[in-house]
C-alpha cells in the first residue's frame, strides 16, 4: 500500500504519524510526482540525443517531432565510419587507461604519506594540497601549456596521464579512507618488520579496494570528459580524443545529425559505466565531497 | 627503495625520510601540474613574449593592457551576472531536489540515480546537447515542446537577455544532482528525535522544515555556496561552445577572455596576467571558504 511504506521512513520531515491528515497524504503524492518530473528532466535530454540521432538530415531540419520516423541503426554505423570514430575511441581509451593508473598510484601514495606515515612537515604539504583543491587547474592552464611545450611533451599522452596523478580531490578521498583503516593492523605489520612500502602493498592496498574502485570510476569519467588540456596538447597530433574531436565540430561543416550522433558516441561509454556502477558512483559522490 | 625491508624500529629521522620519499613522485607531479604553473603565470605576466619564449621584463604593462581592453569590462560584468543567476537558479535547486527526494519513500534510489545522471555526461557533450535544445526556429527541441502547449518559438541563445540565464540553466542541469546528494546525506543525518520532539510540541510540516531541516543544512549550504561561486567564476567552455561569448559579448566570461588571449591571439603574457587576477580573487574566496569550514568543525 502506498502510505503503508511510510512506516519505514527514518529521515526527513514527514513521518508515518503525519499521515492521518488528508492534506499531508496529498502532499506526499505531490512530492512523488515532482520527483518523477525531476527524474524526467534529468534523463530526457540524453534520451532525446539518441532518438534524434536516428533522424536523417532532411527529417531533422523539417520535422517538428521528437520521435524519429524510423529506427535504423545503420545510420549510426555510417557516421561512425565517416567520422572515423574508431580512432578517437582508441585514443580516448589510451588516454583514460593511463590516467586511471596514474590517478590511483600517485594520489594513493601521497595520501598514504599524509594519512598514515605523517612525516615531519606533512601538515604544510596537506595545506598546499587543500589549496590546490580550491584553486582550479583552468586558471593556470596557459602556463601549464607553455611548460609542457618547453619540456617537449606536447602532442603526447604523457602529460594527460600524469596530470591525473596530481588531483587534490582524489588525494583527499584516499586520505579520508586511509584514516579510517584500523590502526592496530598497520601498527602490527610495522612491528612485524614490514617496511613502509610493504605495508602499503600488502595491507593498505588490499583493504582499500572499495575506495580504489570509486577513484577508478571517477577518474575514468573525468578523463573521458576532459577536453581543455587534451585539446591544447593533442590537437593536430593524430591522437585526438573523442572530446577533442567534439570540440572541433564548432568550426567544422559537419551536418547537424552527424554532430548529434557524435555527441551520442561521446555519451555512450560514461553512460554504460554509470548503469553498471550507479550505486558506487552515487555513494562515492557524497563520500568525497562532504568533508572535502 | 628496496632497502626498506629491515626497518622494524626506524629512528624518527629515517621514518620521516621514507615518508617524504614515498610522497616524492606525487609531489613532483603536483609541482609540475599545479603549483609551478601558478608561479609561472606570475612570471609570464610580467614579460613580453614571442610564442612561448619570454623576452623583456615589462612590469605591470600586461595587466594594464588587459584592464584597458574593451572586452574586459564586458567579461567582468558578465561574470557577476553569471554568479547572480547561479545563485538564483543554481543554488536553490539542489536543496529543493534533496528535500523532495528525502520526503518520498517510493523509488528513492531511482530518483537519486536519475538526478545524478547528468553529472556523468561529459561537459562538452552537455553544452552541445543543450545547444540543440535552445536552437532558434522550429527544430529547436524547446520550441518543439513549447509549441505543443501553444507557446511561440523563441530565439533563446540569440537573445542577449536570455543567454546567461540559459547557460546557467545548463550548468545547473549538469551539476545539481551531485550537490543534492550531499544535501541528502546532510538531511538524512539529522537526528530523527528532533522531529519527534518538535511534533510533540505541535510543529507542523512547514515549521519542521523551517526550524529543523533548513537550519541543519545551513552550514553545508554556506560552504557549497562558496564552492559554487568559485566554480562559476571560471566558467569557460559553456559560453565558448554554446555562444562563443555572443551575441555581441553578452555572455563572454573572464576565463574565456584568457582562452581568447592565449589560444586565439597567442598573447600568452596577457592571458597569464588575467589568470593571475582570477587566481587572486579565487584565493580570497578560498580563504573565506576555509574560514567557513573550520568554524563548522569547532
Amino acid at each position: 500500500m502506498f502510505f503503508e511504506k511510510y512506516r519505514k521512513k527514518k529521515d526527513g520531515t514527514i513521518r508515518f504519524y503525519d499521515l492521518h491528515s488528508k492534506k499531508i497524504k496529498i502532499l506526499c503524492i505531490l512530492i512523488l510526482l515532482l520527483c518523477f518530473l525531476m527524474f524526467i528532466i534529468s534523463i530526457f535530454p540524453a534520451i532525446w540525443v539518441f532518438l534524434g540521432s536516428f533522424k536523417d538530415i532532411k527529417e531533422f531540419r523539417k520535422s517538428e517531432t521528437i520521435l524519429p520516423n524510423h529506427f535504423d541503426l545503420s545510420v549510426f554505423a555510417k557516421t561512425w565510419k565517416d567520422l572515423g570514430f574508431l580512432k578517437y575511441y582508441m585514443n580516448s581509451f589510451i588516454s583514460v587507461a593511463g590516467s586511471v593508473v596514474c590517478a590511483v598510484i600517485f594520489n594513493g601514495l601521497l595520501a598514504y604519506g599524509l594519512a598514515i606515515l605523517r612525516p615531519k612537515g606533512h601538515k604544510f604539504l596537506l595545506g598546499l594540497v587543500m589549496w590546490s583543491l580550491l584553486i582550479p587547474a583552468t586558471t593556470s592552464v596557459v602556463a601549464l601549456f607553455v611548460n609542457i611545450n618547453r619540456v617537449g611533451l606536447n602532442q603526447s599522452f604523457i602529460p594527460l596521464w600524469l596530470a591525473f596523478g596530481a588531483n587534490a580531490f582524489f588525494v583527499i578521498m584516499f586520505k579520508q579512507f586511509f584514516e579510517g583503516l584500523p590502526s592496530e593492523l598497520l601498527e602490527a605489520a610495522r612491528l612485524d618488520g614490514c617496511g613502509v612500502l610493504r605495508v602499503f602493498q600488502q595491507i593498505v592496498l588490499p583493504l582499500s579496494k572499495p575506495i580504489i574502485a570509486v577513484i577508478m570510476i571517477f577518474a575514468i569519467t573525468a578523463s573521458w570528459s576532459d577536453f581543455l588540456l587534451p585539446y591544447l596538447v593533442l590537437d593536430g597530433s593524430g591522437k585526438e580524443t573523442v572530446m577533442v574531436r567534439l570540440f572541433a565540430f564548432r568550426t567544422s561543416n559537419a551536418t547537424d545529425v552527424e554532430v548529434l550522433r557524435a555527441v551520442a558516441f561521446s555519451m555512450i561509454p560514461p553512460t554504460v559505466l554509470f548503469i553498471i556502477f550507479q550505486k558506487k558512483i552515487t555513494e562515492g559522490a557524497t563520500m568525497g565531497a562532504i568533508k572535502g | 627503495m628496496k632497502e626498506k625491508k629491515k626497518v622494524p624500529k626506524t629512528s624518527w629521522k629515517k621514518k620521516d625520510f621514507l615518508g617524504w620519499m614515498i610522497m616524492l613522485p606525487s609531489i613532483i607531479l603536483f609541482a609540475f601540474f599545479v603549483w609551478e604553473p601558478l608561479i609561472e603565470s606570475v612570471r609570464l605576466s610580467l614579460y613580453t613574449a614571442k610564442g612561448i619564449h619570454t623576452e623583456d621584463f615589462v612590469g605591470f604593462d600586461n595587466y594594464l593592457r588587459v584592464l584597458r581592453h574593451p572586452d574586459f569590462m564586458d567579461a567582468l560584468k558578465n561574470t557577476f551576472v553569471y554568479i547572480g543567476w547561479s545563485l538564483v537558479i543554481g543554488f536553490a535547486v539542489p536543496i529543493i531536489i534533496a528535500l523532495l527526494i528525502t520526503e518520498t519513500i517510493h523509488f528513492r534510489s531511482l530518483f537519486r540515480v536519475g538526478v545524478y545522471f547528468p553529472n556523468i555526461i561529459p561537459g562538452l557533450a552537455t553544452v552541445m546537447l543543450w545547444g540543440f535544445f535552445f536552437r532558434p526556429g522550429n527544430t529547436g527541441v524547446l520550441n518543439i515542446l513549447l509549441s505543443k502547449i501553444g507557446i511561440e518559438s523563441q530565439k533563446w541563445l540569440n537573445n542577449a537577455a536570455l543567454t546567461i540565464p540559459l547557460i546557467v540553466l545548463t550548468m545547473t542541469w549538469k551539476s545539481a544532482g551531485s550537490t543534492s546528494l550531499i544535501y541528502m546525506a546532510g538531511i538524512s543525518g539529522i537526528n530523527p528525535e528532533l522531529y519527534e520532539a518538535a511534533t510533540i510540541d505541535g510543529a507542523g510540516i512547514r515549521q519542521r522544515i523551517r526550524f529543523i531541516t533548513l537550519p541543519s543544512v545551513f552550514s553545508l549550504a554556506k560552504t557549497l555556496l562558496i564552492l559554487q561561486v568559485i566554480a562559476v567564476f571560471q566558467i569557460l567552455y559553456e559560453p565558448l561552445v554554446m555562444t562563443n561569448g555572443g551575441p555581441n559579448n553578452a555572455s563572454i566570461s573572464i576565463m574565456q577572455l584568457v582562452y581568447n588571449y592565449a589560444f586565439r591571439d597567442y598573447k600568452y603574457p596577457m592571458a597569464a596576467a588575467l589568470s593571475v587576477m582570477i587566481c587572486i580573487v579565487l584565493i580570497i574566496l578560498s580563504g573565506i571558504y576555509f574560514k567557513l569550514t573550520t568554524k563548522k568543525e569547532d
